[in-house]
């Protein structure tokens, strides 16, 4: 996984999918979700913009272990 | 008929591509008092390569030393992009511009000079003395945006522009969609200017994942593609542009760690670059990969970026550095179990990708000094042009190609028609892959064009595997009328496909009439392994006719001895 969006955190604003270069990001409801994350090009533009804190990032097991 | 919204839309001048370059030709041709429109398939506060911030600003200043001006720096082009820069061009679009394009940079907010006031300033990639200028753009791209917003530059987000339309051979205008609600735009202009990037996604990635690349993953030769259809000359295409990137993540940092004074070391512990080129670790790109490659081949693998010698406080400033250019990879580093001292990080070569063979120049539509292509009104910058390439020519060349594009839609009386019937026609070709109920997805199709790419020429080739390929990929079209999209996000990956399998075309047969190699291993022929500058130091030109026959000539270039 890479960018992850705490739901519990989101309120909704919508800055992270308006602005995600490559569509990963979708609205759900009052909810951001990261609706492609294996198209996750991260390169932090969604977290840079939440003013919620509610993106961390979760490199693969594939990234991290090769 | 559906009740899909179409949106007829006139202006003087589109920016097609909102990205770095796209930005500051939108600024140029407002400040020459034109109507500009710009158009991204994302939205241009973080569109594009610099999405997540930048670092790195080459520049000659003019500080006293003899390698600080405009000649050493244009006899340093010269003597690194040798048959692939055309130093006239150069001359007019980032020399003629550099001075402006650094005060609008700081201008618009973001400062070139560290917290203390100074300008901090390192050397890598060949250059005869530091011109890097080390600055933190990670506001850069949200800045330039607020820029073209302040000049009343119209935007459309979200729309990704689909095909360009010539009358009497001119510039008419162009197609687009918005790839959430699908309303389909017809736009008519005097003068465009494509600054659409590279294209990506073309070769596999290290890890197998597409996303997982160097460059940003939404350039993939859309506008490549459309202006070629359009009779657009294209010029580099035959380059494969790879960088060395940490073992899993496919982040830039080269600049970075270079210039800072790493060093590449290979399983043995040995500094391995001073074998293949006389500056070592602080040659150009092209000779770093090439090393690289040699050594993971004759099995000295793994390698390493060596930053044991660094002093803590090099160190401290190298990993803030690559955190401004790729916002996420200080923490992938440290996920990874490299602490900042001891640092000795594996590395590996990157994809390869459609794009310019060195950082001075490009690969993409052919420009002249005004960066015009040779089509009337289609104007060209950044990435996506044949000369420009990385900020600093995105920013000059970017605004340079937006004062020439302004100047010639000023000279034009009226804006030229579009066909109805090529309208109705793109419409229904754009919106197809919606209708398909079975067929093909854009992940098996693109897998298959990479596959192909890659093995038959990313990077090495020969006449056999390019006429291999070639044959492959034009067997691939049939599979090109059964993609099918479920949804709009869907629908724009499949043109993004599309478009990527007609760029490997044309990236496989200009290689193939290069029968010779150039910025090894970006052109690679194993058959020609030797640089013949007596027959090729110059550009290979492709285009389409209007009878559709794909022609290529060689435009020579010439240098100083
Ligand atoms: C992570 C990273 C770090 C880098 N660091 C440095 C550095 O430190 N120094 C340096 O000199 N260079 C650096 N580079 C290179 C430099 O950033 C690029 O060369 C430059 O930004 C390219 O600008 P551009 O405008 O040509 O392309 P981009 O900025 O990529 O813009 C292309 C735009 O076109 C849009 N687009 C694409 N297709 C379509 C379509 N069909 N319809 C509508 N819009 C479309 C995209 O959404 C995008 O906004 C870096 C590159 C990357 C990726
Ligand atoms: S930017 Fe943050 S708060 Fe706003 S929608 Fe995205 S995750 Fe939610
Ligand atoms: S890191 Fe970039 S590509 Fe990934 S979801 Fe966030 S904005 Fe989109």
């Amino acid at each position: 996984m890479p960018a992850v969006i705490d739901p519990a955190k989101c309120n909704g604003c919508e800055l992270c999918d308006l602005y995600c270069p490559v569509d990963v990001i979708h609205m759900e409801g009052k909810v951001a979700v990261v609706r492609y994350p294996d198209e996750c090009w991260h390169c932090g533009a969604c977290r840079l913009e939440c003013a919620r804190d509610a993106v961390t990032f979760e490199f693969s097991r594939a990234m991290l272990s090769v | 008929m559906s009740d899909r919204k179409v949106h007829e839309v006139d202006t003087d001048v589109a920016i097609i591509g909102g990205g770095t370059a796209g930005l500051n030709s939108a600024m140029a041709a407002a400040e020459a008092g034109c109507r500009v429109l710009i158009v991204d398939k994302a939205n241009i506060v973080h569109s594009g390569a610099i999405a997540g911030g930048i670092d790195h600003f080459v520049a000659y200043l003019g500080t006293g030393p003899s390698w600080d001006t405009r000649e050493a720096y244009l006899g340093y082009v010269g003597r690194v992009a040798r048959g692939a820069a055309d130093l006239d061009v150069h001359d007019a679009v980032y020399c003629d511009e550099l001075d402006a394009a650094l005060a609008r940079t700081e201008k618009i907010g973001v400062s070139l000079r560290q917290p203390d006031g100074k300008i901090f300033r390192t050397q890598a990639m060949g250059q005869p003395g530091p011109y890097f200028i080390n600055f933190d753009g990670k506001h850069l791209k949200p800045k330039m945006a607020m820029e073209v917003k302040r000049r009343k530059c119209e935007i459309l987000n979200r729309v990704q522009v689909t095909n360009i339309y010539l009358h009497d051979g001119e510039l008419a205008g162009f197609t687009g969609y918005d790839i959430r609600t699908g309303d389909f735009y017809r736009i008519r202009a005097k003068a465009v200017v494509i600054a659409t990037g590279n294209t990506n996604r073309m070769f596999n990635a290290q890890i197998g994942n597409p996303f997982n690349l160097w460059y940003c993953p939404a350039n993939t030769g859309d506008l490549h593609r459309a202006a070629f259809d359009a009779g657009v000359a294209l010029a580099n295409m035959e380059y494969v542009r790879m960088t060395i990137v940490p073992k899993g993540f496919s982040a830039p940092g080269f600049n970075a760690f270079f210039g800072m004074g790493a060093r590449l070391v290979n399983s043995l512990r040995e500094p391995f670059m001073k074998n293949y080129h006389e500056m070592a670790d602080k040659a150009p790109r092209n000779f770093m990969v090439w090393g690289a490659l040699q050594e993971l081949k004759e099995g000295r693998g793994p390698i390493y970026m060596d930053c044991r010698h660094l002093k803590p406080k090099e160190l401290e400033h190298l990993f803030f550095t690559l955190g401004i250019d790729k916002d996420t990879l200080p923490e992938f580093l440290l996920a990874k179990g490299y602490a900042k001292e001891e640092a000795m990080i594996e590395m590996t070569v990157s994809e390869p990708m459609q794009a310019r063979p060195s950082e001075l120049c490009g690969s993409g539509i052919r420009i002249d000094r005004h960066c015009a292509s040779n089509v009337p009104g289609i104007y060209a910058a950044g990435d996506a042009s044949d000369q420009m390439g990385c900020l600093h020519m995105a920013m000059a060349g970017g605004f340079a190609a937006g004062k020439h594009a302004a100047a010639y839609a000023k000279k034009i009386a009226h804006l030229r028609p579009l066909d109805t019937h090529a309208m109705a026609e793109e419409e229904a070709r754009v919106f197809r892959p919606l209708e398909r109920r079975s067929g093909i997805t854009y992940r098996e199709f693109e897998n298959i064009v990479r596959i192909i790419c890659t093995d038959h020429f990313g990077p090495v080739k020969t006449e056999l595997s390019l006429t291999g390929a070639l044959e492959k990929l034009d067997r691939l079209d049939t599979a090109r009328d059964e993609l099918k999209a479920d949804n709009m996000h869907e629908l724009m990956r499949a043109h993004e496909a599309l478009n990527i399998h007609q760029v490997s075309k044309i990236s496989a047969r200009a290689a193939l009439e290069r029968r010779e190699s150039r910025f090894h291993p970006y052109q690679y022929r194993a058959d020609f392994p030797q640089t013949d500058d007596a027959n090729y130091c110059g550009l290979m030109v492709i285009q389409k006719q209007p009878d559709g026959a794909v022609t290529t000539r060689l435009d020579k270039l010439k240098y100083a001895a």
